[in-house]
């Protein structure tokens, strides 16, 4: 094809690639009942440039800032949903969700470093795998009109492990700065300053939107279009200032939520907005891994998804009936908190200006990456579906 | 199948079974959560009776058998104390009020048991509809003629229980405009509606139920949606239009009001119940629906227009001597402070969208109301 050819079509790669991508995930639904989410990172790796596609690597382009503030608006909805009070009324809900997160650390660093991993990115490795991505579970879970234990439990879990993910990412990347630079100063101000400035950010944020909409009398109406047009505000003023937007938006829909200012149901997932920021959120992360890094870390990736799902399903299952489940429900909360891509992806995307091509770096990433962003949100579907949570067909 | 023989037994022995809804804390809309809720709830005793009702939003629980308001009201409360701290652990709401204000029929699911599927069959879209909560009180009768006789000479107080129960001033999102919404929904089915007017249980069995049963319209007692319905297995008659109220304090007051009611029927001091009553019936019943408190009903007898307001305060001085002989003196002041100025709960919870703007505060109203223990 002509270099000039080429140029002229690169302006429509990414429409290109969200329209492709959406049309694999209906086909792939309607057939095969997969869910979408799988098929657009399916769709989004199989098109990106390392691999032969027409998708440059995106990251550091504004198709990154797009997808960050799609990741926002889930995250928003995953700490809106978040009720800090069941921690208080059921205690074992805490020592789970404390288990689960620290094992998996554990667990991941030492199979690490049986592979021989470096000390520091073992670290890396074992603060990612804590957490759960929001983004899969929150699809999958809206997607399915998914209501019960099991997906309570599953979006409770899965907001505290990512917290405490980035919470130990950035400690230990603090640790990594102190280590490397020997600068104290800096190396507090990566985890703790970062830390605390993006909670309150978003603490800001939670507190002022749900008083303008009372001001405006409009708590009823217009509340998803407010929250939305915060949320691009927040992903734009953290990343701008390299804080944290993962953490911000979290907070932003913990605080916000105690306001009573509603998201109708019908309005879960941002509508139509969330619906296609989703298409493109899934087709940039995979579109970010490239089939090389994927191949080379593929045991090692096996074996941390292996130790990350025995970890978080035995956690979950032997403390279930002092949490008030059953064994069986335990067992399939713990199944569902399999995915991690999004979450992993976009935090090592946030962390570039640090050191660009982390993601390359954190052995075996790439292929836990790949692997779960299309296994993942099986894993959660089916979990919920033999959980009879899903909305299934009835006579009317 | 037969009717059931009716099972006599003592006069005035009351118990009541309330449909609760389960929310969701987070969004504040109903929850398919029972499933959950019973399989905890299954761990300990429970403190009288727990089951599940047509869709997984709701749960229905019931009382045993009293003749006190107090012991009633002592059972009605620690009921309500371990489903909130089952629902807590579960992160679901619990709450009375007879419609949930902002649900949306078509996300209910039916709550799997072969009688939930056969009637879901049978009736499309009214068994989703049906996602509405009652509560029924049960008043025990010495033998079935006396329950039929009740059962006909109540049909005049009927809209007191309307409008004092009523809760559910919203449905799908909307004011309604009516303070008990949820009758509407009873109302859309066949056999809902009043009993045939027959005072003897020979006749009933006879001239009425075998030949229904014949038509192949119904089985069993349970068939029939009437406002009151005998219960012959239980020996009750089951008041059903009242809608759950907000607070188990104010359930228990109205199952009191009407034990007290029948007391005083049963002093036979009234004029006998006659077929041209039910004449103005269902209008008072609509009346009572739209308007609450502030409605006018017809005399049945004396074709009179009444405020229902001040016709349930004139019925709670004559029910004074008959509630201090049942001990009921504690629910009729309650009674008489929601009548004389308070307001039923349909007020409170409109009163809440007006101060807040937002339905789901009607909600966490609710739930709270449910939770804490009513000041007497």
């Amino acid at each position: 094809m002509p270099e000039s050819l080429l140029t002229m079509l690169a302006p429509i790669a990414w429409p290109a690639a969200i329209a492709l991508a959406w049309i694999a995930g209906e086909i792939a639904y309607r057939w095969a009942s997969l869910p979408r989410i799988s098929s657009y990172g399916i769709a989004g790796f199989a098109m990106a440039a390392s691999q032969g596609g027409f998708l440059g690597d995106p990251s550091g382009e504004p198709v990154a800032q797009m997808a960050n503030f799609a990741f926002t608006l889930i995250l928003f909805e995953l700490g809106y949903r978040v009720n800090w009070g069941w921690l208080w009324h059921n205690q074992w809900l805490g020592v789970i969700s404390v288990i689960e997160a620290t094992g998996t650390f554990v667990a991941v660093f030492l199979v690490a470093l049986m592979f021989s991993v470096p000390q520091t990115p073992a670290l890396l490795l074992a603060a990612l795998a804590m957490s759960t991505s929001p983004a899969a579970v929150l699809r999958v879970a809206n997607d399915t009109r998914s209501a019960g234990q099991v997906t309570e439990r599953v979006v409770h879990l899965t907001a505290f492990n990512s917290i405490l993910a980035v919470i130990a990412f950035k400690v230990v990347l603090g640790y990594w700065v102190l280590e490397s630079a020997g600068n104290i100063y800096q190396a507090i101000w990566h985890s703790l300053v970062v830390l605390m400035v993006s909670g309150g950010i978003g603490t800001l944020f939670g507190l002022a939107v749900p008083a303008l909409l009372r001001l405006t009398r409009n708590a009823d109406r217009n509340a998803t279009v407010a929250f939305a047009v915060a949320a691009l505000l927040l992903t734009a003023l953290t990343h701008a200032l390299n804080f944290s937007p993962l953490l911000a938006a979290l907070t932003f829909g913990m605080v916000a939520r105690h306001h009573r200012v509603g998201l109708s149901q019908a309005q879960r997932n941002f509508g139509a907005l969330g619906d296609l920021l989703t298409v493109l959120l899934f087709v940039f992360v995979a579109a970010s891994l490239e089939w090389r890094h994927v191949t080379e870390g593929i045991w090692l990736a096996m074996a941390v998804i292996a130790a990350r799902l025995v970890v978080k399903a035995t956690t979950t299952t032997l403390l279930a009936r002092l949490s008030g489940i059953g064994w069986r429900k335990g067992w399939l909360t713990g199944l569902a908190l399999t995915p991690m891509s999004v979450f992993v992806v976009l935090l090592l995307e946030q962390t570039r200006h640090l050191h660009a091509g982390m993601l390359d770096n954190v052995a075996g990433i790439a292929a836990i990456a790949m692997l779960l962003e299309i296994i993942g949100p099986i894993v959660t579907q089916s979990a919920l579906m033999l959980a009879g949570e899903t909305h299934h067909k009835e006579v009317i | 199948m037969a009717l059931e023989t009716f099972k006599a037994g003592t006069s005035l022995t009351m118990g009541v079974e309330l449909e609760l809804q389960l929310v969701n804390p987070t969004d504040f809309d109903l929850t398919p959560a029972a499933g959950d809720m019973l399989d905890l709830l299954a761990r300990k005793p429970f403190p009288g009776d727990v089951k599940p009702e047509i869709t997984e939003s709701m749960i229905e629980v019931s009382t045993d058998v009293h003749t006190r308001h107090d012991e009633l009201l002592t059972q009605l409360r620690h009921i309500r104390d371990v489903l909130v701290v089952a629902g807590d652990r579960l992160n679901v709401g619990l709450c009375g009020g007879g419609t949930h204000p902002f649900q949306h029929w078509s996300e209910r699911r039916i709550f799997s048991k072969p009688r939930f599927n056969e009637l879901s069959v049978l009736y499309g879209y009214l068994a989703k509809q049906f996602t509405v909560f009652g509560q029924h009180v049960h008043i025990g009768c010495a033998s079935a003629n006396e329950g039929l006789y009740l059962l006909h000479a109540l049909n005049r107080y009927l809209p007191h229980f309307i409008a004092l129960s009523a809760s559910s001033p919203f449905s799908q999102g909307a004011d309604t405009l009516f303070d008990s919404a949820r009758l509407n929904s009873v109302f859309a089915f066949p056999l809902s509606g009043r009993a045939p007017f027959l005072l003897d249980w020979a006749e009933f069995e006879g001239a009425y139920f075998t030949k229904m049963e014949k038509t192949g319209v119904v089985k069993s007692m349970k068939d029939f949606y009437w406002d009151i319905r005998p219960k012959p297995e239980y020996g009750t008659i089951e008041l059903r239009v009242c809608d759950t109220p907000l607070t188990v304090e104010r359930a228990a007051a109205l199952a009191a009001y009407l034990q007290a009611l029948c007391h005083m029927l049963l002093e036979r001091n009234d004029p006998p119940p006659r077929e041209d009553d039910y004449l103005v019936y269902n209008y008072n019943r609509f009346q009572a629906c739209r308007f609450g408190l502030d409605g006018f009903l017809v005399h049945p007898q004396t074709n009179e227009t009444l405020s229902l307001r001040e016709d349930i305060l004139a019925t709670l001085r004559r029910l004074a001597p008959h509630a201090a002989a049942l001990g009921g003196g504690a629910a009729l002041d309650e009674l008489q402070n929601v009548a004389a100025g308070a307001g039923n709960h349909a007020s409170l919870l409109r009163r809440t969208y007006a101060n807040e703007q937002s339905p789901l505060a009607m909600v966490d109203a609710a739930m709270l109301h449910f939770r804490k223990t009513a000041a007497p």
